[in-house]
């Protein structure tokens, strides 16, 4: 959080980038955070202060695309600098939002929020455990599996066990205390991969990614690290939906829906997922995109996003925060 | 279990598996071959059902002649999509992990494409059309009649194919490069062409068990990602890159899946494709029956 501070004073700094603070001795991936870390101090106040002046319709709008910021950014904490492409999002939302239903009739507001997250960290430790000794196309494939099998073992037991379809939410917390629960996770997020970045955690994540077994002969227990950051990624994700939870009232094992991890990895890989400012961008501008168009237009909007993910893999592959940089011209060298 | 249900759930799991193992043969061209994990497999199937549907309903084509459209329309667009997408991709000399993580992103762009196109053309709504659906019965025990012969057809055709490839140059060619791309690069194998031809005839297999698959079961858009899963499970069964493999893993899934849907109930499919592929992953990356 101290970098996004120190970067507040200067604020007519943060549009111009040839006046971008950074020293050009800094790593390149710091360079776009440093370019805009003046703007989202704006943003923040601005969403603090939301009450004041957004409409109930700008309100879940604003809290759509933050609980995107919160998946994207989430998903991207473990699988950007890994490269292990996770797809089990939509599982850990899902296991989230079911948490919050279970509990949100006992618990005080917040609680369930903390309990999804728990379940959803408990989750990954199982899954991560069994699954992350599968390198590349296998792990995406389990984890998507995995989703697919959670989601119809709970529809297969709620039907044949305990005979109801769904689970119906009652007295949810309101709307603003859902507004502040989610903008609260997204700058959580953020903050820990900004945090994360920094320690040698973070490191050994890029390590991990770069070449696994050289990482583990440098002593790094490679296992444990990526364990870890996958319960903590997790985490997240589930808190992320527990806290959208409340807003169906009504819950069904639908909400596993794979759509959810797809939308996630395309986020993040739209606004480049190895910084922390790409899956920002990536949620907010796919975010937006998706709650504007997808009810009107549902089969356009999912056709152009096929097409948009094609385009980025084919010219943008390190996604659109680096493909801006590279555009503008100030380094060369794409990020490693 | 007496005997004749035993029978009776043999017979119907190898009608399944028949086309599980045309389906399934498909990817694994593609995926043992390039490493790219198509997971848009199922949405040639789906658009090859849907050609069929289009042509019988509208033209009165008989649906098993339109093999003769679905097959090459399908190897035809394989091509392309190998030229435009795949190929560039596949041609840097990225890492191994890269080329495989961004040719199954395009392939999820296309899953998307696909489904959404075929959504805005043909709506959610059931499609279907009645052909040859007089009972047939196979050692006491009846079975729709189209669905034996897809399944037959599936069979010849996955096991012609088996055929071409251990009997012709090109086949040897595609054993070559499975077993040892840089060796086969350097007995002159033009990889390119190889790749391109691999793929598009992947996407025919997935076509045209995609028009034998109408002729018996009822089409929505959203078809495709089932039967992707199933021959996920089968070339995991099966050893990846290995062609036997899938057409005998297809089978075996067949049976297993028709056991369970007799044991328990029509409910438990999914959960048994999805289960097997977990604890595949888990017990024997490699596949059950090796490479």
């Amino acid at each position: 959080m101290g970098g996004i501070g120190g970067d507040v004073t200067p604020p007519k700094a943060g549009g111009d980038p040839r006046g971008d603070p950074a020293p050009p001795g800094r790593p390149e991936r710091w360079g776009v955070w440093g370019a805009i870390s003046g703007p989202p101090i704006f943003l923040l106040v601005a969403l603090v202060a939301a009450p004041t002046f957004l409409s109930s319709h700008a309100r879940s709008l604003t809290v759509a695309v933050l609980a995107d910021v919160c998946l994207a950014s989430a998903w991207a904490l473990f699988s950007g600098p890994t490269g292990y492409l996770s797809l089990a999002t939509g599982a850990f939302f899902g296991a989230g939002a079911y948490a919050a239903a279970l509990t949100i009739g006992y618990l005080a507001w917040p609680l369930p929020v903390v309990a999804g997250a728990a379940v959803g960290a408990m989750l990954a430790l199982v899954v991560g455990a069994l699954a992350l000794r599968l390198r590349g196309p296998y792990f995406a494939i389990f984890t998507f599996g995995l989703a697919e099998l959670a989601k119809h073992v709970l529809i297969w037991y709620e039907t044949r066990v305990t005979g109801t379809v769904g689970r119906l939410l009652l007295a949810p917390p309101g709307p603003w205390t859902l507004y502040y629960t989610v903008l609260g996770l997204a700058v959580l997020v953020v903050a820990v991969a900004v945090a994360l970045r920094k320690t040698s955690w973070g490191y050994a994540l890029i390590a991990i990614g770069a070449d696994e077994e050289r990482a583990e002969t440098l002593g790094i227990d490679t296992t444990r690290v990526k364990v870890l950051t996958f319960a903590l990624s997790a985490a997240f994700i589930a808190a992320s939906g527990a806290a959208m939870a409340p807003r169906w009232t009504y819950l069904d094992p639908q909400v596993f829906n794979p759509l959810v991890s797809f939308q996630t990895v395309i986020m993040a890989l739209v606004g480049g997922a190895t910084s922390v400012a790409g899956p920002v961008l990536g949620a907010v501008f796919i975010g937006l995109a998706s709650e504007v168009l997808l009810l009107q237009f549902r089969y356009v909007y999912m056709l152009a996003l096929g097409l948009t993910l094609i385009a980025v893999v084919l010219f943008v592959p390190e996604g659109l925060a680096a493909g801006a940089r590279r555009l503008r011209g100030r380094r060369r060298s794409p990020a490693s | 279990m007496s005997a004749q249900i035993a029978l009776d759930v043999m017979i119907g799991g190898v009608i399944t598996g028949g086309l599980y193992a045309l389906i399934a043969l498909g990817l694994n061209l593609q995926y043992g071959l390039m490493r790219i994990l198509n997971v848009a497999h199922g949405e040639f199937l789906m658009l090859g059902a849907y050609l069929t549907y289009a042509l019988h309903v509208s033209l009165g084509v008989n649906p098993l002649l339109t093999i003769v459209a679905t097959g090459p329309a399908a190897l035809g667009v394989g091509l392309l999509l190998h030229r435009t997408l795949y190929a560039p991709v596949l041609g840097e000399r990225a890492t191994p992990q890269a080329v495989e993580s961004r040719s199954l992103l395009l392939s999820f762009g296309i899953l998307f494409v696909a489904q959404n196109a075929a959504l805005l053309v043909w709506s959610a709504d059931l499609r279907g059309y009645s052909y040859l659906s007089t009972p047939l019965r196979l050692l006491g025990a009846p079975f729709g009649a189209n669905r034996v012969v897809a399944a037959v057809v599936a069979l010849a055709v996955g096991v012609s194919f088996y055929a071409f490839l251990r009997r012709s140059l090109v086949g040897k060619a595609v054993r070559a490069l499975m077993q040892d791309p840089d060796g086969a690069r350097l007995v002159g194998v033009d990889v390119r062409r190889v790749h391109a031809f691999c793929f598009g005839v992947g996407v025919a297999m997935s076509a045209v068990a995609g028009s034998l698959i109408s002729m018996a079961f009822e089409l929505t858009p959203f078809i495709g990602l089932g039967y992707t899963v199933t021959a996920l499970v089968v070339i995991i069964l099966g050893g990846l890159g290995n062609v036997l493999g899938s057409l005998v893993g297809g089978i075996l899934l067949g049976v297993v899946e028709t056991a369970a849907v007799y044991l328990v109930e029509y409910d438990i499919r999914p959960i048994v494709s999805y289960g097997v592929l977990s604890l595949i992953l888990l017990l024997k990356p490699s596949g059950l029956l090796g490479r």
